[in-house]
């Protein structure tokens, strides 16, 4: 809890979610101070996923409680006026828009949160910088968005974005997965590129692996719609080797993160 | 306004015009215009008195009330001096306007073309009929009677036109205009006609005759811009008829008027003729927009493609219907056809008709339609990247046109585009 007048960068208090009349998400509490990566692991179908879209602001998400972005509340906001602020959401299915360039695209992104028409040159040129960052082909750029993209290139096209669009805070859902090895290795040097002192990262995922390359400061347990236990990276280990089961009769504490 | 040959009629719209073939030979004599012409036109006058009105139960008209395109007044002699007004490009370039000479810029006359009006002396009837006889329907047979701007447009053999030529087609203020065009491209000629449908307001009806003869091995690109003021109501009917090895391309922007119909054609005549239609339309507001398009394949080893989309928004409703017909006598054909329809809001409507009439086994073809909205999650992930509501539903729609727009003259796609552009950032209430 921040007592302090430093209000945490993102903070979750009883966050809950609820699709279509179902509650999914069963009340949250998450808080990440700058400079931290979080994981958040869980079975399949428990919400995290269904958590990072409400994060974002998806509107066929019924959401209550307190979503905060350095003490600011973002509940009643569009998700793109999120995303302007430093909300960036690296999605486990890139929706693909066919028809738009990568190109178009990103510059529209870019020019909206920076709140200005970037003008082509300097994008160009920062296009190219995240492009090389990440080892995406040159011809990206003129694709369309998602459109005929392999499960791995999708995945380093969302962290090339969340590169440009130099983020408050990333929700990063499942960006390591189906990824081989050489494009994971790329993924979390992006992941690490992308944390700074000013940074938060929470990275959902299912596997330790992406946790070699990106040390995370607290990892959460994700179960039937609630944070069910919270530890240090030796937890995301015990995941690994125990599985879910024995933490399934855990009780609903809320734990805080860090 | 009116002169001897007028015919009155009541203003109500829903009334079908009079028109007998003795006034429209002293119509034509009046202008001038040939006797030949003058034949022309009474024989259409009679084929007109026994046409009926479009059928609704057809297919073609199923969307779109016939007796809401008439015009109130024929051979109303119409002038319009507002027409003096239209924006003219230093590329060849002519207006049409009832009554007045046709007006080419420097450039049209020099450009190899030979351009001529209807209502001068000359025999203009030589291919007059061939794409869209006066039997073709209702709309057509009165354009063939009463048409009141006409033009004929020529490439000799071999010319290939460097730029395309505009014809710019001014719909006047509570008036109707008749344009007929003739576009004639001579054997292995090439050439570019951009139809430019501009002006008009609530008063206007424009009833549209565009033939397009294509040699042997020439070329045709037809832009049909169809850009008209708020409340214009028109019919526009265009056909190219190919003979061997000709290539047409037919490229349409519907945007503007009221209440349209818009009927698009090509008839592959010779073996290796190939067509393709390409359009897009973008109703709004309480815009009712119809397009047809035909492909008639009469010989064998032709191919033929359309791809035709419509994004509509608001209350406006976009209605698409197509037909392939492939003849007995057209084996070894190829033909496709697309529309897809998206739809922007609630009360946007798209109704989409494709049909196929294959009288040959051995032929290749494929059809398909889609109408749906725009897909929430593409939104929400444009939106996760900052773009706003309105922004990121103009990407997708400019996404959706995009392949399209490819298919459209390369060298135009520009001023295409910047005409699209100024209806596409209206979408989603932006500013
Ligand atoms: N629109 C929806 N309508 C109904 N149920 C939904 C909807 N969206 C999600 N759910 C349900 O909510 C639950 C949580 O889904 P979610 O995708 O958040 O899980 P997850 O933890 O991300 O799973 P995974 O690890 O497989 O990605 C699932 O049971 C899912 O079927
Ligand atoms: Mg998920």
């Amino acid at each position: 809890m921040t007592a302090n007048t430093n209000p945490a960068l993102f903070t979750c208090r009883d966050v809950r979610v609820s699709v279509a009349g179902k509650e999914i998400v069963k009340g949250v509490d998450l808080e990440i101070n700058a400079g931290e990566k979080h994981a958040l692991m869980g079975p399949n179908g428990s919400g995290k996923s269904t958590l990072a879209a409400a994060l974002m602001g998806h509107p066929a998400y019924e959401v209550s409680g307190e979503i905060r972005l350095r003490g600011e509340e973002l509940s009643a906001l569009e998700p793109d006026e999120r995303a302007r602020k430093g909300v960036f959401l690296g999605f486990q299915y890139p929706v693909a828009v066919p028809g738009v360039t990568v190109a178009s695209f990103l510059r529209a992104a870019l020019s909206a949160r920076q709140g200005r028409e970037v003008p082509v040159r300097e994008f160009r040129l920062k296009m190219q910088e995240s492009f090389d960052a990440l080892d995406v082909p040159k011809d990206f750029a003129g694709r369309y968005l998602n459109d005929g993209f392999s499960g791995g290139e999708k995945k380093r096209l969302e962290i090339m974005q969340m590169l440009m669009l130099e983020p408050a805070v990333a929700l990063l859902d499942e960006t390591d997965s189906g990824l081989d090895i050489d494009a994971l290795k790329v993924v979390s040097a992006g992941v690490n590129k992308a944390s700074g002192p000013d940074t938060g990262i929470l990275l959902v995922t299912h596997y330790q692996r992406i946790l070699d390359h990106v040390q995370p400061d607290a990892v959460h347990v994700f179960m039937d719609g609630r944070i069910v236990r919270s530890g240090g990276p030796e937890l995301a280990r015990e995941l690994e080797e125990r599985g879910y089961d024995w933490l399934a009769d855990a009780t609903s504490t809320a734990a805080t993160g860090g | 306004m009116a002169d001897r040959a007028t015919v009155d009629t009541p203003s109500a719209t829903s009334t079908r015009p009079q028109l007998d073939a003795a006034a429209v030979t002293e119509f034509s004599r009046d202008r001038g215009e040939s006797a030949s012409l003058a034949t022309w036109r009474a024989r259409a006058a009679t084929v007109l008195a026994r046409t009926e009105l479009p059928d609704r139960v057809r297919h073609l008209w199923r969307y779109t009330d016939p007796g809401k395109l008439l015009p109130g007044k024929l051979l109303a002699a119409t002038t319009d001096s507002g027409a003096a007004d239209v924006a003219i490009p230093d590329t060849p370039a002519v207006v049409l306007v009832p009554g007045q000479p046709p007006r080419l810029n420097a450039a049209a006359e020099s450009c190899g073309l030979v351009i001529e009006t209807m209502h001068g002396g000359g025999d203009v009837t030589e291919g007059l009929g061939r794409a869209v006889p006066g039997e073709h329907g209702y709309f057509e047979a009165m354009n063939a009677a009463a048409f009141d701007a006409g033009l004929v447009v020529r490439a000799p053999r071999n010319l290939d036109l460097a730029e395309p030529l505009r014809v710019v087609i001014p719909a006047i203020d509570g008036a109707d205009v008749l344009p007929r065009l003739l576009v004639i491209a001579e054997t292995s000629a090439r050439l570019t006609v951009v139809e430019d449908h501009v002006g008009g307001d609530s008063g206007s009806v424009v009833i549209g005759v565009t033939e397009i003869l294509v040699g042997a091995n020439a070329e045709v690109r037809h832009v049909l811009v169809q850009r008209w003021e708020n409340g214009v109501r028109g019919h526009l009917t265009q056909r190219a008829v190919l003979e061997r090895d000709a290539r047409f391309l037919g490229a349409t922007t519907g945007l503007g008027g009221a209440m349209v119909k818009v009927d698009l054609g090509a008839v592959l005549a010779g073996p290796g003729a190939r067509s393709e239609l390409v359009g897009v339309t973008l109703p709004e507001h309480r815009q009712h927009l119809d397009h047809h398009t035909v492909h008639q394949h009469t010989s064998g080893r032709t191919w033929s493609n359309i791809d035709f989309k419509a994004a509509v928004t608001d209350r406006a409703r976009s209605a698409y219907t197509g037909l392939i017909r492939i003849e007995k006598d057209a084996p070894g054909s190829e033909a496709f056809q697309e529309n897809r329809n998206l739809l922007l809001s609630e009360r946007a409507r798209a109704d989409t008709i494709p049909e196929l009439e294959i009288l040959t086994d051995d032929v290749s073809c494929s059809h398909g339609a889609t109408a749906a909205p725009v897909d929430p999650e593409q939104l929400f992930y444009l939106a996760s990247r900052g773009l706003p509501a309105a922004e990121a539903l103009q990407l997708v729609v400019r996404g959706f046109v995009e392949s399209t727009l490819c298919l459209m003259p390369a060298d135009l796609r520009e001023e295409i585009e910047t005409l699209l552009e100024s209806r596409l950032r209206r979408i989603g209430g932006a500013a």
